[in-house]
């Protein structure tokens, strides 16, 4: 049976070979692919495997008696073969149940837990076979429906029952060697053969190392197509050297579409495609052909990684560079060809006209659409490599060889005219210089100089590492010599264009080229973009405001919107930036204004694309985490968060604590950033608070002793972190921070304790504070005409007189106390209405009660008042709550809009002493005692004061107890 | 003084003819040595026509009797070109100098047109003529006659363009010949035609920045000028365009604004814009208003205050001199030092409630008899609750603050 199938399939790839060889003499073949067809991938499976039948044979004759399941098996397996080879899915679904039969008798035999090695073969086998029909679509359509519905069966089966093998055929599949190795089937004969399989099933292992016992022709089947490769570029190189001459335009030009033609198949192999259209492009007739096959050789580079995630290997990512830098010469050497994407395919016999040809010659094609490509890797592969290896920092030094490039592609497009073109190219070198600092910039320029000084040494290198493919070096004539492989080119290109890169001294001049070029050139989003590139270099070399004044007049933030993700993450690059830059130049309230809002959401590091946040809420999609992935940053362009947060943070710190201070007794007016509120909300219900460790805690820490008083304390901590070794003129950074807490630490001050001082001394606050007179006194006087300080100057003494309107503790708890009465009262009302005007549908039962409860908890001296309700309630409506507490009283219309005149006129402070004037009368204490009980009624509908409430509600009851003395020091 | 002087900046911004009085003015100061005014001044003639005064200032420059050679031959281009010009227009001009055939014009521009190509053979050629010719005798020094032509010119002329110029020509020969009540209605009416014109912004932009340079001649000369100026430049659209072209105006705004008691609310505004701007443009005047209002520094609004009155005096437009009753007053000058004494006053009496009379008067940079006196004069008129406490030199202020 064995030789039957021997003889078979020699006559086969015989038969095949021969042709291969005709088409080879003929036009110039270099291989077909084995893969292409499953008559082909057959081949190739059944080579293998009928060695491993030839083993089964010889075992058979060593120790026949041994085992005879395993000789079933392997029966089994023959026949699942024969049957590949015809398709006949209907008899291999049946030999693989067979198959799995026989495997437990196997099984049962042996004893072991392992399936035996040549059933997890039979499965790999099978599953190749099964990928490929499934590739092959023309085939499967051709398929009987009967051989179609096993097909789809066997599918489904082997899926699962492969399943159980996982492991194994995983193992198999990676190492045989190390699989049969740890198969404690003892046949060393079998070792032996199976490793020679094994050699021809990887493609990458050329039968070179092969240590042929086996006649002549036993070698050229056992080795399948890998040998005949090899064997085939011999001959094919032979006839390119032997007579280079008698290579056509029309041959090549026949070869470059055939090759293109199984571009994007199922088994083409790639890199073998680059290859061989590289050679192509040594042959080439004329320099249009000759750019021609260059394209292609640079588009099939691309098609090296097939994976969106993955990203082109350095080195083919070099040799595209290369490419494209030839694309280029020939460009500017023969002006007359044109590349264009819009030529139509037909007209490709354009590349004929040689060299000397006047007119122009289009070629299809579009440049900038490569080098973006080139771009776009160059971005993945940095976001890919781990930042903290060599390979990232050697690959950041390719980063002169793409701006070389784009230089290049810049000047050919404005060349030919084509502005879009131009600026979006522009764009390109924008983005890879505009988050560079001077300094950067500088290491950049060095390194590109560094490089072209020692160019010779780099260019001898990739040529003897890569001897076979040396597309680049064709034009190149000393190095070509020496490559004993390569014919020479036939079209010499000398190299033209620049290989260096120019850089000017100051990156903001090579900014402003390009960014003045894209401006008047541009789209709308490449405009945009550039834009915020302008905005972000501005930021970065500190001039906040050219960089906020660019801002406001591109009215990027109203648009920012509608642009694309990748705009709009650069836009919050951006902001993050102009924020930092606004915290270096002591703009406090500018820095906080651009970064709070980043921080709003909690989810910085997404929106910066550095990294991804964990949210708990709502889970992502593998899709959508894919494309997050492929938006990060690269690292050497994250802005660093710690500082980010740091800035932050203290921005808000030192807005927010004179803030807190001033507004002490109504928590809720005026908050300013409600990310630094609920940080220090969440440390302050902290039980046990240990050293502080991140910048949250240390800033923390610093809020806190600041808003005590102590800002020694708060400067010591934030001067700690450690991120302050990252900015820039650190020690002005570092000072101007001292005197911004000292100051903000003055008003706190002043605004926490200014109530309990007759007069303070100037000078005293100068020395606490470590202030100068001028600037204390600058400090004061702004607060006393913002009014926030009630106090005024005694020129003579130096004195601070304070006013002492500023209510007390007590006063404002019972201002607060009767404004939450109010809105108890309010929701009461609504409840007697609903009851009495009939509205009752929309209202609980429960709150009907408590209506109920209410109208008779208040007195019939209510009643009457409700009389007045229409008017009454005109106040509550125009959102004035405290006219109530005037509408209480005997004239009450009258009353009620006299306090909301005084009170809509005048500033939050003066509300309390207007307020004030009316706790003193009895009619307060009165109407205090009868509004009590309602609090405690009305607290489920309270909602959200409902916290607060019976707190400052005992108090309350406490103080009226004890008198209504002024009791600071018990609060 | 050189460093507060604006003339360079504000030149561009003007017409060739409109930086005359400029320069005449600094000759007078003595800001810059005589030669290089005079030198500036026959490089701006040189793109005009007033070749004759030209030469006389080349004279006076070199010390010479003999003007050179292409001034010479520029003055018989000139020459020639005025004859060409006046006989091209000649029809148009003596129809347009008798009054009774004037009457026949009416508001409808395609009938006059009409009507002066059939009655007098007056063509369009004619028309533009007219308006070469204006602009010729405008570009010689004519300033009344180009006007006059100018103003016919517009109630002939169809293109909007060209009316635009004339717009701008008239304005320019109007702000020339001082007759500041038309120069407001021209400027008006250039306004609004900036306004409705749809050019791109930043033509915009660049008209209202000369307009609103020109309009300075007008404001600091026409009696209602000082709230003219507030209005005009307190428009968004103006306001803006001080801020992104031309923030050195800032200096006219907060000197208007400040010498104007009725518009003392927009202070806020205006001390909000000039910190916006103070990266880009400060001078004495803006520095002022930011140290009383910004930082209270009541020492450096007074070493300001110096500095404003020495500016004023050298300013162009602030720094007019007045004859009155034999005397050579600057009434800009005086009211502005009026002001801000008041503004630091009432700035120093809301944060004291007791002052010191001697240190006052130093703020004020007055004696200190002055200033007694005047803090008295203001208490009379009421505009200040206040007492003097002589025997220790101090004003207490009257409490404002109601205690609780």
């Amino acid at each position: 049976m064995a030789s039957r199938f021997w003889t078979q399939q020699q006559s086969d790839s015989e038969s095949e070979e021969e042709e291969e060889i005709e088409e080879e003499e003929e036009e110039l073949e270099t291989r077909p692919d084995p893969r292409e067809g499953a008559a082909a991938g057959s081949k190739y499976l059944s080579a293998n495997l009928s060695d491993s039948d030839e083993s089964d044979d010889q075992r058979r004759v060593v120790r026949s008696a041994k085992d005879k399941r395993f000789d079933e098996m392997g029966t089994i397996v023959e026949q699942m073969k024969n049957y590949m080879k015809i398709n006949d899915w209907v008899s291999l679904q049946e030999s693989f149940e067979k198959l799995n039969k026989q495997l437990e008798k196997v099984i049962r035999v042996t004893e072991s837990e392992k399936a035996p090695r040549v059933y997890i073969k039979a499965l790999v086998m099978l599953e190749d076979f099964l990928v490929q029909a499934l590739a092959n679509k023309d085939a499967k359509k051709k398929m009987s429906s009967s051989n179609a519905k096993s097909l789809n069966y066997m599918k489904q089966k082997l899926k699962k029952n492969n399943k159980l093998y996982e492991a194994e055929i995983e193992l198999y599949r990676q190492k045989p060697e190390s699989e049969e190795d740890s198969d404690n089937d003892e046949e060393d004969e079998e070792g032996m053969e199976s490793e020679v399989d094994y050699s021809d099933e990887e493609p990458g292992n050329i039968a070179a190392g092969y240590s042929g016992s086996e006649d002549e022709e036993e070698e050229e089947d056992e080795e399948g197509w890998e040998k005949k490769r090899s064997k085939k570029d011999k001959l094919m190189d032979k006839q390119f050297m032997r007579d280079p001459s008698e290579i056509t335009w029309e041959m090549v030009d026949k070869k470059v579409k055939e090759i293109i033609a199984a571009r994007g198949r199922k088994g083409t192999d790639r890199t073998e495609q680059v290859e061989q259209l590289t050679y192509l492009t040594r042959v080439a007739k004329t320099p249009a052909q000759k750019l021609e096959v260059l394209m292609h050789v640079v588009s099939a580079q691309f098609d090296v990684t097939p994976n969106l995630n993955t990203h082109l290997p350095v080195a083919v990512w070099k040799k595209s560079v290369q490419n494209i830098l030839s694309i280029l010469d020939i460009l500017s050497q023969y002006r007359n060809i044109e590349v264009d994407e819009r030529v139509e395919p037909e007209s490709d016999t354009e590349t004929q006209k040689g060299a000397d040809y006047e007119g122009p010659i289009y070629v299809r094609g579009n440049i900038v659409a490569f080098l973006e490509r080139i771009d776009d890797e160059l971005f993945k592969s940095l976001q890919c490599i781990d930042p903290h290896t060599k390979e990232y920092v050697e690959r950041m030094r390719d980063e002169p060889l793409f701006m070389t490039l784009a230089q290049n592609v810049q000047d050919y497009v404005q060349r030919i005219g084509d502005k879009s073109a131009t600026a979006r190219v522009a764009l390109r070198r924008v983005e890879h210089v505009y988050y560079k600092p001077q300094e950067v910039y500088e290491a950049m320029r060095k390194l590109a100089e560094a490089q072209t000084s020692n160019v010779a040494e780099e260019d001898e290198l990739p040529t003897e590492v890569d001897e076979g493919e040396s597309g680049e070096d064709g034009k190149v004539i000393e190095i070509k010599a020496r490559e004993s492989k390569a014919p020479p080119s036939f079209v010499v290109i000398p190299e033209i264009v620049p290989r260096r890169p120019t850089f000017p001294d100051l990156s903001r001049v090579l900014m402003d080229q390009l960014v003045s070029t894209i401006y008047k050139y541009g789209d709308e989003r490449t405009r945009a973009r550039a834009m915020l590139c302008d905005i972000y270099h501005h930021a970065i070399s500190e001039e906040f405001h050219t960089a906020r004044d660019l801002l406001l007049m591109s009215h990027l933030q109203e648009n920012v919107q509608v642009m694309d993700i990748s705009t709009q993450i650069l836009f919050n690059r951006t902001m993050a930036q102009l924020g930092l830059c606004a915290f270096r130049a002591a703009l406090i309230n500018e820095a906080h204004g651009c970064l709070s809002e980043l921080y709003a959401g909690g989810r910085i590091k997404e929106l910066l694309a550095q990294g991804v946040s964990q949210s708990r809420y709502h889970e992502k999609t593998p899709e959508q985490e894919k494309l997050e992935r492929r938006r990060q940053m690269p690292f050497h362009m994250h802005i660093n968060l710690e500082l980010l947060e740091a800035v932050h943070l203290i921005c808000a710190m030192l807005l927010e604590v004179p803030n807190m201070a001033a507004n002490a007794h109504d928590i809720k007016r005026k908050v300013i950033s409600k990310t630094f509120r609920r940080l220090l909300d969440i440390n302050e219900r902290q039980t046990f608070l240990g050293p502080p460790e991140n910048v949250r805690d240390h800033m923390m820490v610093a809020t806190r002793s600041l808003s005590n008083g102590n800002w020694q304390k708060a400067v010591e901590v934030v001067q700690s972190l450690d991120v302050w070794k990252l900015i820039p003129r650190r020690e002005f950074v570092l000072d101007m921070l001292k005197s911004k807490i000292q100051e903000e630490g003055l008003r706190t001050y002043l605004f926490t304790y200014s109530s309990y001082y007759d007069a303070l001394s100037l000078d005293q606050l100068m020395t606490i504070f470590e202030l100068e007179e001028a600037q204390v006194h600058s400090i004061i006087s702004k607060m006393m005409i913002a009014e926030e300080l009630h106090a005024s100057w005694d020129q003579p003494t130096r004195c601070i007189v304070t006013h002492n309107v500023e209510p007390t503790r007590l006063q404002a708890l019972a201002s607060q106390y009767a404004e939450k009465l109010t809105v108890l009262v309010e929701g009461n009302e609504k409840a007697f209405d609903a009851r009495t005007g009939g509205g009752l549908e929309g209202i609980s039962s429960m709150r009907r009660k408590e209506g109920q409860d209410y109208a008779g908890a208040a007195s019939g001296r209510r009643q009457n008042e409700y009389t007045g309700r229409q008017n009454y309630r005109e106040f509550g409506n125009a959102g004035n709550r405290s006219g109530f507490t005037g509408g209480r009283g005997a004239g009450g219309q009258t009353r009620g809009g006299f306090y909301r005149d005084q009170r809509s006129g005048q500033a939050n402070s003066r509300n309390n002493s207007s307020y004030t004037a009316g706790y003193q009368s009895t009619r307060y204490q009165d109407a205090y005692s009868s509004v009590g009980r309602t609090t405690y009624q009305g607290l489920s509908s309270a909602g959200a004061s409902r916290n607060a409430q019976p707190d400052a509600a005992g108090r309350m009851v406490n103080l009226a107890q004890g008198g209504l003395t002024r009791s600071s020091g018990r609060f | 003084m050189a460093q507060y002087d604006l003339t360079l900046t504000i030149a561009p911004y003007l017409d060739r003819h409109l930086v005359f009085p400029l320069l005449e003015f600094l000759q007078e100061k003595q800001l810059y040595t005589d030669d290089h005014i005079l030198k500036a001044k026959i490089d701006l003639l040189a793109k005009t026509n007033m070749v004759d005064y030209a030469v006389d200032i080349y004279k006076s420059l070199y010390h010479t009797e003999y003007p050179l050679q292409e001034m010479l031959d520029r003055r018989t281009e000139v020459m020639d070109r005025l004859k060409y010009l006046e006989e091209l227009a000649a029809p148009l001009v003596s129809f347009l100098q008798n009054p009774a055939l004037v009457q026949e014009l009416r508001p409808d521009k395609q009938y006059n047109l009409q009507m002066l190509h059939d009655r007098f053979q007056i063509r369009s050629e004619q028309i533009e003529a007219l308006y070469q010719f204006a602009k010729f005798q405008f570009e010689c020094g004519n300033y009344s006659g180009a006007g006059d032509f100018l103003y016919q010119y517009r109630t002939l002329c169809t293109n909007v363009d060209r009316s635009f110029s004339a717009l701008w020509g008239k304005l320019a020969a109007e702000i020339l010949m001082q007759n500041w009540d038309v120069a407001v209605e021209e400027l008006n009416r250039l306004k609004e035609t900036i306004d409705s014109r749809p050019d791109p912004p930043l033509t915009q932009l660049k008209n209202r920045t000369w307009l609103m340079h020109w309009s300075l001649f007008i404001f600091f000369n026409h009696e209602n000028g000082r709230n003219g100026i507030i209005d005009l430049f307190f428009q968004e659209k103006y306001l803006n365009a001080i801020q992104t072209n031309a923030p050195h105006l800032l200096r006219y705004f907060a000197t208007a604004i400040i010498i104007n008691k009725r518009r003392r609310n927009m202070l806020k505004e205006l001390i909000k814009v000039i910190q916006q701007e103070h990266y880009t443009y400060k001078d004495p005047i803006t520095e002022f208003l930011e140290c009383l209002y910004v930082d209270y520094d009541f020492e450096g609004a007074q070493q300001k205050l110096r500095e404003c009155e020495e500016l004023i005096v050298n300013d162009f437009f602030l720094g007019k001199q007045v004859q009155e009753n034999g005397y050579l007053t600057m009434p800009l000058r005086d009211e502005f030092l009026e002001n801000a004494r008041l503004f630091i006053f009432e700035t120093y009496c809301r944060i004291h409630q007791c002052i010191d009379i001697g240190i006052l008067s130093q703020k004020l940079n007055m004696t200190y008899g002055d200033a007694e006196r005047w803090i008295v004069n203001l208490i009379r008129n009421a505009r200040l609750d206040a007492k003097i406490d002589s025997k220790m030199g101090t004003v207490v202020m009257g409490t404002q603050h109601t205690n609780v």
